[in-house]
């Protein structure tokens, strides 16, 4: 079949291919289903990304995306890529401007029958104390650039040493909220000036919090090990690197693009500019990239912090009552250099993923000891009025995708199509109508974001599961929601 | 002759720009920034503020062009309101722009923020010289 000109074939139920051409340097693999390349595929151009993506230099295997892809810039948002360390590059395209964006999910004895009739007051104190919205700042105090240079050495522990968490927070973090290569130098001080206000902010556009409940257990000892129980409250947190990791990937896109001239790189979109791993202008980016992911792992540490004290002072329960804990913390826009088996042999490359989470499987080092039988819980959150997953990372992943699984639902109406969509209607009703209180900084960011500007998570997670990328092992539905 | 009109894209907003001369294009792409960023319910110009900025390809200075506003509007908590003065000189393989900026505090302007405009990117972007002037698309991740 042809999708938008370009030559797409089945390869089994949940795995599509686009065989090389013109000046592809490996096929391009989508995981999808025929319901969602019929359904949301057809009509944007995130299908050429892969084919774009796959002119990267250096690229390995394929150009992957995962069943949520949808139409980004440079990459498609949902794509996958792994590049040779030698001869091959890194693309701040294949990270995205939120670097790190993630999520966290945390977890609290506390059951839904327990707090139901407390729920409006609970999303009402947490719209109050976590700072969202454009320019969002003052959750605290405005910070020094010393004091930002060390969050971005030290990532999430820079909040546990200011007493936002515990140590144990640092373990069930991914990388333990710290990359090694954070390179304070190669990021401006615009970047710097950006984060003093922005440490422990949600943002807006599809950021959130949510107070969610465990609706659904797909494999007990997995969830029993993830500390997941059905009728469980826990609480889910979306948001990335704020105006800090936007610079980055602004200042870099500029450099970059100067030196895909200078070696000679002729690539389909200038927002794939990139620079060879191993080159100065590759370097500098990928330490100012590990600086934001730093600063990215701080903000969620702080706002989980946050989340934590309000459900304890409006709920009025002391910390053993509550029994909060961090279940993990994953990243979703992010380039790392990784070990993975290229054709037989493990090598190093530097794997892009732009919405994509990892997924790595039982047994890997990289991840907590706790979860060394289960494989890495894999979170992915779907619309505000559905569905949230919890899945659990496999070897099938490490074989196919370079340890990585999709990262949320995925758009497929425009914003300006939601708005619309959304006129005449009073969806803060609607959403109380169907169990879930909202608080928001405006109707719009309700409206744009609503159940119906997104494909259902539900058919995104099955090609996952389906497919033996990630596995599923609960599914979460929100009760309460704040958004910028 | 500047006009623009919305595209539809799946994630982000996007607009196409057509303009007579490229100090057009470059104002109406900070108005198609503005008419996105935030709806300004009453205002008066408090300030002026001078930008100066260089780069080898158009696009790219029209990426700076527009994340400085971007920046000022964010971090610095002042709004562009208009262009009072915007000049495009090319020099030694090099675009040069300045311009002088009209433009308010936030606190005394009454204003509804609309999108946080995390980026300018360069997806789609190119700058072409055509019959009657020059077009643009320019896409703005939410």
């Amino acid at each position: 079949m042809k999708i938008q000109g370009i030559e797409i074939t089945k390869i089994n139920d949940t795995l599509w291919e686009i065989p090389k051409y013109g000046g592809m340097l490996v096929p391009g693999r989508i995981y999808t289903s025929k319901n969602l390349l019929d359904s949301t595929l057809q009509n944007d151009e995130a299908i050429k990304q892969v084919v774009n993506v796959a002119h990267l230099p250096g690229i390995q295997k394929y150009s992957l995306a995962m069943p949520d892809i949808h139409w980004g810039y440079g990459f498609p948002i949902g794509g996958v890529a792994a590049t040779d360390l030698d001869e091959g590059v890194i693309s701040p395209g294949g990270v995205g401007y939120d670097i790190n964006c993630g999520v966290r999910l945390a977890r609290t004895s506390l059951e839904f029958n327990s707090i139901k009739k407390r729920i409006s007051k609970l999303i009402e104190n947490l719209f109050k104390n976590v700072p969202t919205g454009v320019g969002a700042h003052g959750a605290i105090r405005k910070l020094s650039a010393k004091e930002i240079k060390n969050i971005l050495v030290n990532g999430s522990q820079w909040a546990v040493e200011q007493g936002f968490g515990s140590d144990e927070d640092i373990i069930y973090t991914e990388e333990q909220g710290k990359l090694k290569g954070a390179d304070t130098g190669a990021v401006s001080n615009r970047a710097i000036e950006r984060g003093m206000d922005q440490a422990g902010t949600l943002g807006s556009g599809n950021h959130f919090l949510e107070v969610d409940i465990v609706k659904e257990i797909y494999d007990k000892e997995k969830a029993g090990v993830f500390g997941l129980f059905k009728g469980q409250i826990v609480i889910l947190i979306h948001t990335g690197s704020r105006g800090l990791g936007y610079q980055v990937c602004d200042d870099y896109l500029k450099v970059l693009v100067e030196a895909g001239n200078k070696y000679g790189f002729k690539l389909p979109d200038k927002q794939l500019a990139c620079a060879p791993v191993k080159s100065e202008e590759g370097q500098n980016y990928l330490g100012a990239m590990q600086a934001a992911a730093n600063f990215a792992w701080n903000n969620r540490q702080i706002i989980m912090h946050i989340a934590k004290k309000t459900l304890m002072q409006t709920l009025n329960i002391s910390e053993s009552e509550l029994d909060f804990h961090l279940v993990y913390d994953v990243c979703h826009n992010i380039a790392k250099i990784e070990e993975h088996n290229i054709n037989g042999e493990v090598k190093k490359v530097c794997v892009h993923r732009k919405g994509a989470t990892r997924a790595f499987p039982p047994g890997n080092n990289q991840i907590p000891a706790k979860y060394s039988f289960t494989g890495q819980p894999v979170l992915i959150p779907g619309d505000m009025g559905r569905y949230s997953y919890v899945l659990a990372g496999t070897e099938k992943a490490m074989d196919e995708t370079f340890g990585s699984s999709c990262h949320g639902a995925g758009r497929v109406k425009s914003r300006h199509k939601a708005l619309k969509m959304g006129k005449g209607r009073n969806l803060v009703a609607e959403l109380k109508k169907a169990g879930i209180e909202i608080q928001a900084k405006g109707y719009r960011t309700i409206a744009e974001e609503m159940s119906y500007a997104y494909k259902d998570v539900s058919d995104v997670v099955d090609v996952m599961d389906k497919a033996g990328i990630s596995k599923k092992v609960a599914k979460l539905r929100p009760l309460g929601v704040i958004k910028g | 002759m500047k006009h623009y009109r919305t595209i539809d894209h799946t994630a982000d907003i996007a607009f196409e720009i057509t303009a007579g001369s490229l100090e057009e294009l470059f104002e109406t792409a900070a108005e198609v920034w503005l008419k996105s960023t935030a709806e300004i319910k009453s205002f008066s110009i408090t300030t002026k503020k001078e930008i100066a900025l260089e780069s080898f390809s158009l696009e790219n200075l029209l990426v700076s062009f527009i994340s400085e506003l971007n920046y000022l509007f964010l971090t610095k908590k002042w709004i562009a309101l208009e262009c009072e003065y915007l000049k495009i000189n090319k020099h030694d393989n090099k675009y040069m722009l300045r311009a002088v900026l009209n433009g308010s505090d936030l606190q005394s302007v009454k204003v509804i923020p609309k999108e946080e405009i995390k980026a300018v990117t360069f997806h789609q972007m190119n700058i072409e010289k055509t019959g009657t002037g020059y077009r643009t698309k320019i896409i703005f991740d939410i």
